[in-house]
C-alpha cells in the first residue's frame, strides 16, 4: 500500500498547560517522508506533550504546526484524522466492551459517508492482520495485551493515514510483540508514510531510526541520523537517559 | 480527639485578616445589642430565622463545602431532630431544650446510617441518595404512630409574650451560629479541614497519601447531622407544632444549599453572607412575586454562580483581594482549580 | 391465589418496563457522558405534562404524544446541552452537581408556575378499562404505556448496538481520548446523546403520565425510582437498564400487596442502600472510569 505522504515541521513551538508555564520551550523539528522520526528525552522532557500539540488536544501559544506547508496548531483534534494524520496513544486504547470489528470499523469513522468504502477499508485490515479475523468477534478487552495492540494499530490504519503519530509503542507488551510492533512501524515506513516515534525505549527505538531529535526541558537537545546515534552519541545519551 | 481541631496550620496573618475578623466581631455586637433593646416583632422574627439558617448552612458547608460531598437532604436531619424532640416532650413531658442534644444525636445516627452505605461512593451517590431520603424519612413520619402521621405534635406554650418568645430564639440560634462558627474556622484550621479539602479537590490522590478518606467523610457527616438535629429540636418548639409535610420540607434543604452556595462554599465567611443575602433578598421579592417565581430566579443564581462565580461572593472577593496584591504582577492570575 | 400471584407478575413487568424506560436516559448520560442528570425527573415531568396539554387543548392521545414527545425534548436537549451542559462538563465536578440540582429546581419552578402542585392525571378513552388476559386482569393503559416503553427500550438497544453513531457513542463512553484519536467530534457525539436522554425523558415522562397521577413537585419521587434502577442495572447498558426496571416494578407490585403503599418507599430506600454497598466496586469503577 504505497503512500504518498507530506512532511510535518514542528517550528518553533511554545506550548503548555497553564499561560506563562511553557512545557515546551520553543522546539523545532522535521518528519519526513519515508522515514521514521525519533524523538528521544528523559521524563518531563515534553515529549508526549509535544503529540499532543501536534495531534490539536493542546494549542500552541506560540510556532506552528506544519503539514505539506500549511498550519494545523488551530485544527480541533477530531479533524486530525482527515488531514491524514493519526495518533497511537501510549497505554492500552481499545474500546474495552466493543468487538475487535467495531473498535476497526470506528478507526474509519471518517468515512462513514460512505459505507462500501468503509466496509473495503475494513476488510483490507483483515487481510493485512489475518490473525485478527478470527477474533473479530470477541470484544477487545478480552484479548491479549499484544492482540489488543494488533486491533489498535489496524483502527489506526482503516482511515490510511499518511503521517502516524506514535506514542510509547512498546510500553507493557512482551519482548516478542514488542519487536514485531517495530518491524510493522518499519514497515509502515517503508509505505512511504511519516513516522513520528516517541519511545522511552532508546535501543528499540533507534535501531529503527532514520533520524533522531533529543528533547530536554521542553527544548531540542541534541540531533542526528542513525548512524551517529548508534555510535558513542547513542551510549552517551543511553548513559545520561539512566538506560 | 478534639486536639486536632487546634493544630493551627501555620499560616500567618495579615491585617486584612484580622480586619475581618473585627467586622464579624463588631456586627455580633450590634446583633446582641439589637436583641437586648428590639422590639420589633417582626425584625427579631426575621433575624432569629437567618441565625437558624446560618446553623444549618454552616453544618452543611462542613462536609458540602470543604469536603464537596453535597447533602441535598439536610431537612431529613433537621426533620429528624424536630420529630425527636416533639416525641420526646409529647410521650415524657421533656422540653426541647433539655432534649436538643438527644435531637442532635439522633440525627446523627441517621446520617450515619444513610453515610455508610453512600459516602463510599463519589459524591453524585451521595448527593442523590440524600435527596431520595428525605422522602422516605417524610413517608415514615406520616405513617408511624409515634409521630401521629399527618396530625402531628402541638408542644406547649412557653408561657412567655410572643416578642420575648422571639427574643429568647433570637438569642438562642444567634449563640449557635457563633458556636457553629468558630467550630468550622476551628475544623478549617484542623488536620480534619484539611483532609476535607482534600477530598474535595483529589480524592485517590488523598487516598493515596494516607488521608483516611471514608472516616473523614463519616465524621464531618455526623457533626453536621448532630447540628442539624439540635436546630429541628429548636425549631419544634419555636413553631409550637410540626407535621411531616412542613417539617421534612425539600425548601429548607433547598435553602441550606443556596445560601451556602452563593455566600461562598468551603469558607467559615460564606454562611454569614450568603444566609441574610437570601432570606433578605427572598423576603423582598416575596412582595412583588410568587414563591414559586422566587425560586425560578434563585436557581437561576444558583446555576450561573455555580459555572460562572464559583466560590460565591467569597470566592469574588478572594479573587479582590488577591488582584490587589499582585498589582504589580503582570501575568495573568493563578487559574481557578481545575476539574 | 394463583391468578393473583399472576397478576401481580403481570402488574409488575409493565410497571418495570415504564420504570426501565424513565432509567434509560439517566444510566446514559450517566454512563456516557459521566454527567449526573439530577434534572432528569424535571423532563420526566414535562413530559407528562407535554401529554396532558396536547390532551387537554388538541385531544391529542398519549400514545401519539410519546412520539411526539421524542423530537420535541431531543430539540429540548440540545438546547440545554449547548447552553449549560457544556459549561458543566469543563467546572469541577462539585460545581457541576450544584448547576444540575439548579437545572432540576429551575425546571420544577417553572412547572408550578405553570400547572401549580395540583396533582393532574391524563383520562384517555381507555384509561378505566381493563382486559382479561387468560385469568389476569390487565389495565389497558397499563399495556400500552408498557407496550410503549418496550418499544422504545428496543430501538435504543438496536441503536447503540447496531449502528455506527451508536457504537461511537458506546465507543466515547469507554474511552473518550481514543474516541478523539479516531475522528469523533466528542462534543457533537455529546450534544445528541444528551439530547437522546432528555427525548427519553420526554417520551418516558408520557408514559408515566399515562399510569400514575403527576404534579410538579412529585417529580424527585421519579428520580428516585429511576435512580434505583440505574443503580441496580449499571451504566450505559440498555439490556441490564431494563432488567433492573422489571426488578424494581415487580418489587413494588409485590411489595404492595403486603404492605400499604408509602411503604412502597421505604422498601426503595432500603433497597437503594443495599445495593450501594455490596455493587461499591462494581460502580465507583464505573464512575472512575468515565468522570
Amino acid at each position: 500500500m504505497p503512500v504518498s505522504a507530506p512532511r510535518l515541521e514542528i517550528a518553533n513551538v511554545i506550548a503548555g498547560y497553564t499561560p506563562g508555564h511553557p512545557i515546551l520551550r520553543g522546539v523545532n523539528l522535521k518528519a519526513e517522508p519515508g522515514h521514521i522520526t525519533v524523538i528521544l528525552g528523559p521524563n518531563g522532557a515534553g515529549k508526549s506533550t509535544l503529540l499532543k500539540v501536534i495531534f490539536g488536544f493542546l494549542t500552541p501559544e506560540h510556532g506552528a504546526v506544519r503539514l505539506a506547508g500549511s498550519d494545523l496548531s488551530n485544527l480541533p483534534p477530531h479533524q486530525h484524522i482527515e488531514h491524514g494524520i493519526a495518533l497511537l496513544p501510549q497505554g492500552r486504547s481499545v474500546f474495552p466492551e466493543l468487538s475487535v470489528l467495531e473498535n476497526i470499523e470506528l478507526g474509519g469513522w471518517s468515512m462513514r459517508s460512505d459505507r462500501k468504502r468503509l466496509r473495503e477499508a475494513v476488510e483490507a485490515m483483515f487481510a493485512r492482520y489475518p490473525h485478527l479475523r478470527p477474533l473479530q468477534h470477541r470484544v477487545a478487552g478480552s484479548l491479549s495485551g499484544g492482540q489488543q495492540r494488533a486491533v489498535e494499530i489496524a483502527r489506526m490504519l482503516v482511515a490510511n493515514p499518511s503521517v502516524l503519530l506514535i506514542d510509547e509503542p512498546s510500553a507493557g507488551l512482551s519482548p516478542i510483540v514488542a519487536h514485531q510492533v517495530y518491524q510493522e512501524l518499519v514497515a509502515l515506513k517503508d509505505e512511504g508514510r511519516t513516522v513520528l516515534l516517541v519511545d522511552q525505549d532508546v535501543r528499540a527505538a533507534i535501531a529503527i531510526a532514520d533520524y533522531v531529535y533529543v528533547l530536554n526541558s521542553g527544548k531540542n537537545d541534541i540531533e542526528g541520523d542513525r548512524a551517529a546515534f548508534e555510535g558513542d552519541l547513542g551510549a552517551m545519551v543511553r548513559g545520561w537517559l539512566g538506560v | 480527639m478534639l486536639s486536632v481541631f487546634f493544630l493551627k496550620s501555620g499560616e500567618r496573618r495579615g491585617w486584612r485578616a484580622w480586619a475581618g475578623i473585627g467586622f464579624w466581631v463588631a456586627v455580633l455586637f450590634a446583633l446582641v445589642l439589637y436583641g437586648l433593646i428590639g422590639t420589633r416583632l417582626f425584625f427579631l422574627s426575621t433575624l432569629g430565622t437567618v441565625f437558624m439558617y446560618i446553623v444549618l448552612t454552616q453544618a452543611w458547608n462542613i462536609l458540602g463545602g470543604y469536603g464537596g460531598y453535597l447533602n441535598f437532604g439536610m431537612v431529613t436531619f433537621f426533620g429528624t431532630g424536630a420529630y425527636t424532640s416533639a416525641i420526646l416532650f409529647h410521650y415524657f413531658g421533656l422540653s426541647p431544650f433539655l432534649t436538643a442534644p438527644v435531637a442532635g444525636l439522633t440525627a446523627a445516627i441517621a446520617g450515619l446510617l444513610i453515610g455508610i452505605p453512600t459516602l463510599r461512593l463519589r459524591g453524585a451517590y451521595f448527593a442523590l441518595v440524600t435527596m431520595i431520603v428525605t422522602l422516605a424519612v417524610q413517608i415514615l413520619a406520616l405513617n408511624l404512630r409515634y409521630t401521629q402521621g399527618a396530625l402531628g405534635i402541638y408542644m406547649q406554650p412557653l408561657g412567655l409574650s410572643p416578642l420575648n418568645v422571639e427574643r429568647l430564639f433570637y438569642f438562642l440560634f444567634l449563640g449557635l451560629a457563633v458556636l457553629v462558627t468558630l467550630l468550622v474556622y476551628a475544623i478549617e484550621r484542623s488536620n480534619i479541614g484539611g483532609a476535607l479539602v482534600a477530598i474535595r479537590e483529589d480524592e485517590d490522590a488523598a487516598e493515596i497519601i494516607g488521608v483516611k478518606t471514608t472516616e473523614v467523610k463519616w465524621v464531618a457527616n455526623a457533626i453536621a447531622c448532630f447540628i442539624a438535629g439540635v436546630v429541628g429540636g429548636l425549631y419544634a418548639q419555636r413553631i409550637m407544632y410540626i407535621e411531616p409535610t412542613g417539617t421534612f420540607s425539600f425548601d429548607i434543604s433547598l435553602n441550606t444549599v443556596l445560601m451556602a452556595v452563593i455566600g461562598g462554599p468551603g469558607t467559615w465567611q460564606g454562611p454569614l453572607i450568603g444566609t441574610p443575602l437570601v432570606l433578605l433578598v427572598a423576603d423582598a421579592l416575596r412582595v412583588t412575586f410568587t414563591s414559586e417565581v422566587n425560586r425560578a430566579i434563585f436557581s437561576v443564581v444558583v446555576i450561573i454562580i455555580a459555572l460562572y462565580i464559583p466560590g460565591g461572593v467569597m470566592g469574588v472577593l478572594e479573587r479582590w483581594r488577591r488582584r490587589g496584591r499582585e498589582t504589580s504582577a503582570n501575568d495573568v492570575s493563578a487559574p481557578e482549580r481545575a476539574a | 391465589m394463583l391468578n393473583q400471584i399472576a397478576t401481580i407478575i403481570a402488574d409488575g413487568i409493565l410497571l418495570g418496563l415504564i420504570y426501565a424506560i424513565a432509567g434509560v436516559g439517566l444510566s446514559l448520560v450517566l454512563g456516557v457522558m459521566g454527567i449526573v442528570n439530577v434534572a432528569h425527573s424535571a423532563f420526566l415531568m414535562l413530559g407528562s405534562f407535554f401529554a396532558f396539554e396536547l390532551f387537554r387543548r388538541l385531544a391529542i392521545d398519549p400514545t401519539i404524544s410519546f412520539f411526539l414527545a421524542f423530537p420535541v425534548f431531543f430539540a429540548v436537549g440540545v438546547i440545554v446541552y449547548r447552553m449549560l451542559i457544556t459549561r458543566v462538563e469543563l467546572a469541577p465536578q462539585t460545581q457541576g452537581l450544584v448547576a444540575m440540582f439548579g437545572l432540576m429546581v429551575l425546571v420544577e419552578s417553572l412547572g408550578t408556575i405553570a400547572w401549580t402542585t395540583d396533582t393532574r392525571v391524563i383520562t384517555a378513552a381507555y384509561t378505566n378499562r381493563s382486559i382479561l388476559v387468560g385469568p389476569i386482569m390487565l389495565a389497558n393503559v397499563k399495556l400500552i404505556a408498557g407496550a410503549l416503553a418496550l418499544l422504545l427500550i428496543i430501538a435504543f438497544w438496536a441503536f447503540l448496538r447496531y449502528t455506527l453513531t451508536g457504537r461511537a457513542i458506546r465507543a466515547m463512553g469507554q474511552n473518550r481520548f481514543a474516541a478523539m484519536t479516531v475522528g469523533i467530534n466528542v462534543q457533537a457525539l455529546s450534544t445528541i446523546m444528551f439530547g437522546l436522554g432528555i427525548a427519553c425523558a420526554g417520551s418516558a415522562g408520557v408514559t408515566l403520565g399515562m399510569v400514575f397521577p403527576f404534579s410538579p413537585n412529585t417529580q424527585i419521587l421519579w428520580l428516585a425510582w429511576a435512580f434505583l434502577v440505574v443503580i441496580l442495572g449499571g451504566l450505559g447498558n440498555v439490556a441490564n437498564t431494563l432488567l433492573a426496571g422489571l426488578v424494581v416494578g415487580l418489587i413494588q407490585t409485590g411489595v404492595a400487596a403486603f404492605l400499604p403503599f408509602d411503604y412502597v418507599y421505604l422498601v426503595l430506600y432500603v433497597m437503594l442502600a443495599v445495593i450501594l454497598v455490596v455493587r461499591r466496586e462494581g460502580l465507583s469503577g464505573a464512575v472512575h472510569r468515565w468522570i
